[in-house]
């Protein structure tokens, strides 16, 4: 293991930030701390770099106890949200810094920053001032200047919040080609799930100071330990008794299978290749639908249409799904 | 097309139209300012102000100087009494902008970073040095340190009276220009540093110091030229003698008073070009510092 948290509680005052948090991290792996606000997600990866003193608890970084090292000690790469950028020194000399500080020679510094540089596709701006630089080219660079010192493990906190929604797309793609290739232990912090579940070999899962669940993206889509981690990485509707993703809901025009609820469509609303479903049940509930065009166009559904609901086992739905892709309408079942 | 200095591809717009119908040097040779109305007529009121109040004034200063030539300057800082006077002013006002730089900064610091009982009050009590008339700051001055002081020790008279009322004027100066500069430096960024390694005096000197270097050198330049400058407070403590606590502007005054009007300007543009010299020394030193890390 890389990381080994244990134990560790941490409280500014009255709240409570960490609540007895104990998790362990595998070398190389790239995992995403994933939680709402004020969870407690920054202030674990800060515990970790030794930017915040944990309470109680301790923190293990490649086999050794770091609890009691200060910062400088723990060879950690930290990334900020807001860059943090030495705004006085070029981006080559941003890069330089820590290499500076562990007195290598002036050609090796040369030679890693320049390495680095290109692996991050700044070479061209190396003489620039960070202020001459794009918030994504910013974050690039405080990248290449953690990742210089070549730490054992690599944080990042929230990295990517501060950018706009295309260059965090890019960003993200890029961060997890560029640990394909690097492998060094990675941890990034981040609410949005969808970032999450695109970047991360693994996902904690932290709210209210305590971890809800650790598994791959696809544990946690799939087999959610309860209903916060459910509700916080996807869309949930409630369709009888049953809580259940607007996508894995069977719609029919007619009444095909047992148990299929009834109701008519309330609203329609298209974003790009979906079709959103507000349903009104006839036991009086809405139900959130999420169906694709085809679909939709396949069934018919228009506002006040009437249809069934089932829910669909993912098995049932993928079949529902590719023959629908055939714009051939189910035929029901009697 | 064509590449620019920065390899970056420049454009030139609808270049091939314009050869046809008119030249196109002629279109760009339209209005060579950026400046919009508003911008021109704020322009104008600066200038204007600027010249009745600095410029006008420093320009009839240095008229009347010159007026008597060359000899009359020679004539008046040849003058012992006068020389002396220039060399006690310049030299503690350079001692007191040093100890304004580290002081000040020192104070900003704590303003900014610690936390402590009373700091409100302090953070309100750093103007009143500023804010009192300096004839009065004069007299708690005397009283506090004169011949009859409460606390045992008598500077009248002496050199060290002339520092404690420089001192004493100057102090807000370094404090007011850092303590906003450091509020807004981002704690981020002394992380980072430390995370990369960096001591705790490595992340002082090469990260936080050349953020402040500005702020610094402005305040010890407005801290110099008002020490230069000084008058009411330090007249009343320092008693004035001739060769010993005598600064330049009481030798002005008495130039004034005699009537002599020629050798009382040649002193003023002295003064004038030194603290030019200062203040130019100053930006030089902050840029350096501050582009070091």
């Amino acid at each position: 293991m890389s990381i080994e948290v244990r134990g560790v509680t941490k409280t500014f005052g009255d709240f409570v930030a960490l609540d007895n948090v104990s998790v362990s991290l595998p070398r190389g792996q790239l995992t995403a701390l994933l939680g709402p606000s004020g969870g407690g997600k920054s202030t674990l990866l800060r515990i970790i770099a030794g930017l915040d003193t944990a309470d109680s608890g301790s923190i293990e970084i490649e086999g050794v106890d770091a609890t009691r090292l200060p910062a400088q000690k723990r060879n950690v790469g930290f990334v900020f949200q807001h860059y943090a950028v030495f705004k006085h020194l070029t981006v080559a000399r941003n890069v330089a810094f820590g290499l500076e500080i562990r007195k290598r020679s002036k050609r090796e510094v040369a030679e890693r920053v320049d390495e680095l540089l290109s692996l991050v596709h700044l070479s061209q701006f190396a003489h620039r001032l960070p202020a001459q630089l794009s918030g994504g080219q910013r974050q690039r660079m405080a990248l290449a200047r953690a990742l210089a010192v070549e730490p054992s493990v690599l944080l990042l906190d929230e990295p990517f919040g501060a950018l706009d929604a295309k260059v965090r797309k890019e960003l993200r793609d890029w961060l997890r080609r560029l640990h394909d290739e690097v492998h060094v232990t990675t941890v990034f912090v981040t609410h949005d799930q969808e970032e999450a579940m695109e970047v991360a070999d693994e996902i904690v899962v932290i709210n209210d100071g305590r971890i809800e669940q650790v598994g791959t993206p696809d544990q946690l889509y799939d087999e959610p330990a309860n209903d916060f981690v459910m509700g916080f990485l996807g869309e949930v509707t409630t369709l009888g008794t049953v809580k259940i993703r607007p996508h894995d809901i069977a719609v029919s025009p007619t009444p095909g299978l047992a148990g299929a609820i009834r109701g008519t469509v309330d609203r329609m609303l298209r974003v790009g290749f979906e079709v959103r479903l507000n349903v009104h049940t006839d036991q009086g509930q809405d139900v959130t639908v999420r169906v694709t065009r085809a679909q939709a166009r396949s069934l018919g559904l228009v506002e006040g249409s009437e249809v069934w609901l089932t829910p669909a086992p993912v098995g049932l739905h993928a079949v529902l799904v590719s023959s629908m892709a055939g714009a051939t309408p189910v035929p029901p079942t009697p | 097309m064509s590449l620019g200095p920065g390899g970056a591809v420049l454009d030139e717009p609808g270049a091939q139209q314009v050869t046809e119908t008119r030249p196109a040097r002629k279109r760009r040779s339209g209005s060579r300012t950026t400046l919009g109305q508003g911008s021109a007529l704020g322009l104008g009121i600066a200038l204007t102000w600027f010249s009745l109040l600095v410029l006008i004034p420093l320009t009839a200063l240095v008229v009347t100087a010159a007026g008597g030539g060359w000899a009359a300057y020679l004539e008046t800082l040849s003058n012992d009494q006068t020389f002396a006077a220039i060399r006690l002013t310049v030299t503690q006002a350079a001692v007191v902008t040093a100890v304004n730089v580290v002081v000040g900064t020192i104070i900003a610091w704590i303003l900014v970073r610690d936390s402590f009982w009373g700091k409100r009050a302090l953070d309100v009590v750093i103007d009143v040095p500023f804010a009192l008339p300096t004839i009065v700051a004069g007299l708690v001055l005397l009283s506090l340190y004169g011949p009859q002081s409460p606390i045992g020790v008598n500077w009248a008279n002496s050199e060290t009276a002339v520092l404690l009322a420089l001192a004493f004027v100057t102090l807000p100066f370094v404090v007011r220009t850092v303590q906003p500069v450091l509020e807004e430096l981002d704690h981020d960024v002394e992380e980072a540093a430390a995370s990369l390694g960096a001591s705790r005096a490595t992340i002082l000197r090469r990260i936080v110091l050349p953020s402040l270097a500005p702020a610094i050198a402005a305040g010890a330049a407005l801290s110099f030229a008002r020490a230069i400058s000084e008058y009411g407070s330090l007249v009343l403590l320092s008693g004035n003698l001739p060769f010993r606590t005598e600064v330049v502007s009481v030798r002005v005054l008495s130039f004034i008073e005699g009537g002599n009007t020629a050798a009382a300007a040649s002193l003023a543009s002295v003064m004038l070009a030194i603290a030019l010299l200062v203040i130019v020394a100053l930006d030089l030193v902050q840029r350096r510092v501050a582009s070091r890390g």
